[in-house]
């Protein structure tokens, strides 16, 4: 709307086939990107023109396009999510660049997330990570009333800055040593932080920093780049969180 | 049951030995700091007294102290290259391109090259303890007497090494990166250790600026004055 | 064929408690031999799923996502309801029940809507009990707001996520339910048939998105829970990936789809830029409270908010609708902004987007008060626009974002396929013409977690389900029709891309069946999107292959489920000669231009049987019965 131009921009994209161990880059320019578009319409953009050329287009992975879902994430210039802070992909805007740049697009590296196709990788580890506790267990069926159990605002707003973690990966793509400490810590955080999640607090903490490591992510040396590219702002305070817990349940295993 | 080994070994587990020998080594580190400045008194009896109370007083506790110094380096070594090693596996192709995500990244040089500047403080540690611990001692006639007992003269050793330029070189470079180390170490240790708090944390990754300065200025400092007053001080 | 709707008898009040208990159940230790295929993993399909898992039942559990947590449902932001009445407010069942029926226009069933009332309380106690951090007050306890302009405050929101922390919830559950060993979980899915055996549903085939392999499922029952099919507009808040296709396909094997045409276009969401734009972002109606909806006076105006003085301004809502204002429900507040736009007086570069100002708000509260209210939809707009809404007015238009229309389901939520059972917006039941702000999330929830657990006991254990597997000749029949359709998709290789048809459909679906529709043009889409659909059989291009992850071929195969569906909403449309809810015939209103329903020619369910392929659907109707409330013409004057 504001100053709306056309520009023109060059790409240095990832590309892998599926099955195929290593992937390589390849320029690609988009002409007449409308500053108002986003970053993944620019790329839409260049997949009618790949598609018309009879090429094969990009594929890359997003989903609800305003920043909640968690599919997107590309690592755009070396920052995941690319330039603007607490957003993800698919919330960036091209009136972020300039006229004729060149932008790098890798996808989100880490071992745990294997390749798929071109940006996609495979997140399932986080999955895994929830499956080990990062839940209350309780059934459906007639819980007592919900206003049985009080909570002080305070810990029902630290727990919802954890909860509202939207699973993307930026925080493993951006440490430098590619681990998940930040999502894994959100999780236990949440539930730490709250009356319903204390009974199994030793066993959660425990089984999902278990899984987390299992899964072949690397460990937090406390650098911070997760935080700094989370769409949500997550801090690191959790994962200190994250550490107590942990201890509290070496303590009484 | 208290901490099983796995639990210790774990990805959190690692950082909390890492961090508690860290801050002890720290802690050895700073006390040596404060020992060392009985030099600059330029008062031989002075730095000798100390070094006679650590050898002839303290008794069994010495070997307590070293032995301990020994585990918790060993520790903090192998903590440190096992987090290093798990970060080499965990990203099988690396990026074309890294940035930093912005503000309220702690990422610094100083948390990048921990490894590096740990392995180097390593060799230096090594040699310092080859110049010191078992560098000339009486049987090369640097004997003194310290409260009627003959021993080593530590403090002629001292000033007749930090007289070398080359070693001078070296030790301001050893030191710098033993404050680029502690930079990050500082404030990482206590977050290892799950201490974080919205107000002391800030203020703890400030304070680590201030230890690693005065960790990195203190030990330069000795051997630069000792150089630049030619040993007569 | 003839609609049971299956309505127990008895009181309205009493009527799923006296059923649940009297309806079958399913021995433990036989619940772990019935193996049930849950297709979804949103509010209601997660939850089902989770639900299902933790009663014993073998559950095997589809998404289209890479992982289940990213189900669409996350998207939802305001809040749920719930009959509480922790606010004192007089709130009630009684109360929810007949503002969810009056807000349908009384186009919906009397016996679910009130069941979903009744259900709504149990939803927040379970939730909570999950962990779920939900807005509290100081005291601890539970935070309400009121909202959609309800009278009383019975929506229970976590900050602007509610849908998120929702679905995190029964994502947690589902994950649980995964590592206990009774779900498998099969993501990156796309459901693409229903194989029927003797009748039943018995079976599902997918596409496995990323080996583009077609894969055989078989189970005792199929719960579907696909979410709407608001794409079909092309443009609308779903997500990329929402689709039609699974419940289509099983409309197309014998599901009816009930009141297809009614589709709810919310008023407050950004401005389409331009044709490169994929979606649209909505925000918060809560807009509405503080901020005032204005157009110039002047066609085709062309000045700047700023420059246009304050009597060339028109407040067409406060000056149309003066007691309730900018506070209208949320289809008038729509219609009318696509009344002013087609006057030429929209603003922006597209002109259709009309003001939505906070200036006199700024004056009166202060820029601090606003920015603490409506900070987070503020940022998200200069964001998006680049545009500050606190120094210029923000511009919006309304956009498509749920579909109350679905698949026809009877009260235990079975389609007219046995053993099909829909829930959440994939079916039709709970909300009957218009949807209440708030309501979708509880429809999800109370579907997953407090329906199906019941009725589908009842089902397996009233109905004989010989074994079968994946070898039947059921499941090969279904996989070769897939293959071809895969192939001749692949094979065309012509003109135009997925987006530059779909762009076509849905610009054409949002101008002739969107926010107001008339006889003529409904004829005209009738007429043209075959016209769409033979272009996209004859000059499609799509790339790649489909033994591949290939989201080209992913598009275009609901693309052509669309093209089907978007024929049949007009056709629903064009067929009920009334206005009701989110369904406005520009012929049939009051003489002050409101909705004019029908109530004796049109107090019924349209719903539409396939026939096949170019074959008109036949009409059944099932005649809506109100035992308990009267019919009123709503009046925001």
């Amino acid at each position: 709307m504001s100053e709306t131009k056309n520009i023109t921009v060059h790409l240095k994209v990832w590309r892998q086939k599926r099955n195929e161990k290593k992937g390589r880059f390849e320029s690609y320019t988009v002409k007449d990107v409308s500053t108002d578009s986003s970053f993944l319409e620019m790329l839409d953009l260049l997949n009618e023109d790949l598609t018309k050329s009879g090429k094969e287009p990009l594929e890359f992975d997003s989903d609800c396009r305003e920043g909640i879902c968690g599919t997107c994430g590309l690592v755009i210039n070396g920052v995941a999510h690319g330039p603007q802070q607490a957003i993800a992909t698919c919330q960036l805007h091209m009136r972020k660049f300039k006229d004729g740049e060149t932008l790098t697009i890798e996808p989100f590296r880490a071992k745990p997330f294997t390749p798929i196709k071109d940006l996609i990788v495979d997140r399932s580890a986080f999955d895994r990570i929830i499956s080990k506790g990062g839940y209350v267990s309780t059934n459906a069926g007639s819980p007592q009333d919900a206003n049985a159990i009080l909570i002080p605002k305070k810990n029902s707003d630290l727990a919802m800055d954890a909860a509202s973690c939207i699973g993307c990966g930026a925080c493993v793509a951006a440490c430098p040593n590619a681990s998940a400490s930040l999502f894994t810590s959100a999780k236990i955080s949440q539930y730490a932080l709250l009356p319903q999640g204390q009974p199994e607090a030793t066993r959660r903490a425990s089984q999902m920093v278990d899984q987390m490591d299992l899964e072949g992510f690397g460990n937090c040396s406390n650098h911070g780049e997760c935080e700094a590219v989370c769409p949500k702002q997550i801090t690191i305070a959790n994962i200190a969180r994250m550490r107590r817990e942990f201890f509290k349940a070496a303590l009484r295993s | 049951m208290a901490l099983t080994s796995s639990m210790l070994f774990s990805s959190v587990g690692k950082k909390l030995l890492n961090a508690v020998s860290g801050l002890t080594l720290l802690g050895f580190i700073l006390a040596h700091l404060i020992g060392n400045l009985t030099l600059l008194t330029g008062n031989s009896d002075a730095f000798n007294a100390y070094g006679h109370f650590l050898i002839h007083k303290t008794g069994v506790l010495l070997y307590v102290f070293e032995y301990g110094l020994i585990v918790f380096f060993l520790l903090h070594i192998i903590t440190a290259v096992s987090v290093w090693w798990d970060q080499q596996v965990a990203r099988p192709t690396s990026y074309k391109k890294t940035a930093s995500g912005g503000d309220t990244s702690k990422k610094t040089l100083s948390s990048t090259t921990m490894i590096y500047t740990g392995a180097l403080i390593l060799v230096f540690a090594i040699m310092h303890l080859i110049t010191f611990k078992y560098g000339p001692a009486e049987a090369q006639g640097y004997t003194t007497i310290v409260d009627g007992v003959e021993m080593r003269d530590l403090y002629r050793l001292s000033i007749e090494v930090f007289l070398k330029p080359g070693y001078l070189i070296w030790y301001i470079i050893a030191n710098a990166l033993l404050g680029l180390h502690i930079r990050h170490g500082f404030w990482s240790a206590f977050q290892s250790l799950g201490l974080n708090h919205p107000r002391c944390t800030p203020i703890l990754y400030k304070l680590g600026i201030v230890v690693a300065l005065i960790m990195g200025f203190g030990f330069v400092v000795i051997p630069a004055y000792i150089y630049f007053k030619g040993g007569v001080l | 064929m003839k609609l049971d709707a299956k309505i127990p008898g008895g009181q309205l009040e009493t009527k799923w408690s006296s059923y649940k208990s009297q309806l079958k159940l399913v021995n433990p230790a036989n619940k772990r031999k019935h193996e049930l295929i849950v297709v979804g993993t949103g509010l209601a399909g997660g939850a089902a799923a989770a639900s299902l898992g933790e009663l014993g039942y073998k559950v095997k559990n589809f998404c289209i996502q890479d992982s289940p947590r990213r189900a669409h449902s996350i998207a939802a932001q305001g809040g749920i309801n719930a009959s509480k009445n922790y606010q004192n407010d007089g709130d009630s069942i009684w109360r929810l029940f007949y503002d969810t029926i009056k807000g349908g226009d009384f186009r919906g069933r009397e016996a679910n809507t009130y069941r979903l009332a009744e259900l709504s309380a149990n939803i927040i106690d379970q939730c909570v009990a999950q962990g779920v951090p939900f807005a509290r007050e100081y005291g601890g306890l539970l935070a309400n707001r009121s909202f959609g302009g309800a009278q009383v405050s019975r929506t229970f929101y976590a900050r602007g996520q509610t849908g998120q922390q929702l679905l995190l919830g029964a994502y947690g559950s589902l994950m649980r339910q995964v590592d206990a060993g009774n779900v498998e979980m099969y993501p990156r899915r796309e459901m693409l048939d229903v194989v029927l055996i003797d009748g039943k549903a018995r079976g599902i085939i997918c596409r496995n998105l990323i080996t583009g392999e077609l894969e055989r499922y078989v189970g005792d029952a199929v719960i579907l829970c696909t979410g709407g099919y608001s794409p079909v507009y092309y443009l609308s808040t779903n997500a990329v990936n929402s689709n039609v296709t699974a419940a289509w396909r099983c409309h197309k094997k014998g599901a009816v789809m009930a009141n297809p045409c009614y589709t709810q276009i919310h008023p407050t969401c950004i401005p389409q830029e331009g044709d490169h734009q994929s979606k649209l972002t909505l925000m918060s109606e809560s807009l509405r409270n503080d901020g005032r909806v204005w157009v110039p006076k002047k066609e085709n105006d062309s000045r700047k908010a700023s420059g246009i003085p304050e009597n060339e301004r028109d407040y067409f809502l406060e000056r149309k609708y003066p007691s309730f204002g900018n506070l209208v429900p949320r289809d008038i507040a729509s219609r009318n902004a696509k009344e002013v736009c087609d006057e030429n007086k929209g603003v922006g570069s597209t002109r259709r987007a009309v003001f939505l100002d906070f200036e006199e708000a700024i004056g009166r509260l202060g820029e601090n008060v606003i920015a603490e209210r409506y900070g987070n939809l503020f940022d998200m707009y200069q964001n998006l626009t680049g545009e500050n809404p606190y120094k210029t007015p923000m511009m919006i238009y309304p956009a498509p974002h749920y579909t109350m229309g679905g698949l026809w389901v009877d009260y235990n939520l079975q389609s007219t396929i046995p053993g099909l059972h829909v829930l959440g917006e994939a079916n039709f039941s709970d909300h009957g013409a218009n949807r209440l702000g708030a309501s979708a999330l509880m429809q999800g929830l109370a579907d997953g977690y407090f329906v199906i657990p019941y009725t589908i006991g009842s089902f397996l254990a009233s109905t004989e389900l010989p074994k079968v597997d994946t070898s039947h000749d059921a499941f090969n029949e279904s996989e070769n029709d897939i293959k071809q359709t895969v192939n001749k998709l692949l094979s065309i290789k012509g003109g135009k891309t997925v987006r530059e048809l779909h762009r076509e459909l849905g610009y054409l679906m949002l101008d002739k069946v969107g926010m107001a529709r008339d006889k003529e043009g409904l004829e005209e889409t009738i007429e043209k999107i075959p016209k769409i659909r033979e272009e996209f059989w004859n000059n499609i291009n799509v790339p790649g292959s489909s033994d591949d992850l290939n989201k080209s071929l992913e598009m275009a195969g609901r693309l052509a489920d669309f093209l089907e569906l978007g024929e049949l909403m007009a056709r629903d449309a064009l067929n009920r000669e009334e206005s009701c809810g989110g369904h406005f015939r520009t012929e049939y209103m009051t003489e002050e231009g409101e909705a004019l329903r029908n109530d004796k020619d049109f107090t019924h369910v349209s719903a539409w049987e396939y026939q096949g392929e170019g074959k008109p659907h036949v009409l059944h109707k099932e005649e809506l019965e109100f035992d308990r409330v009267t019919p009123s013409q709503r009046s925001y004057k």
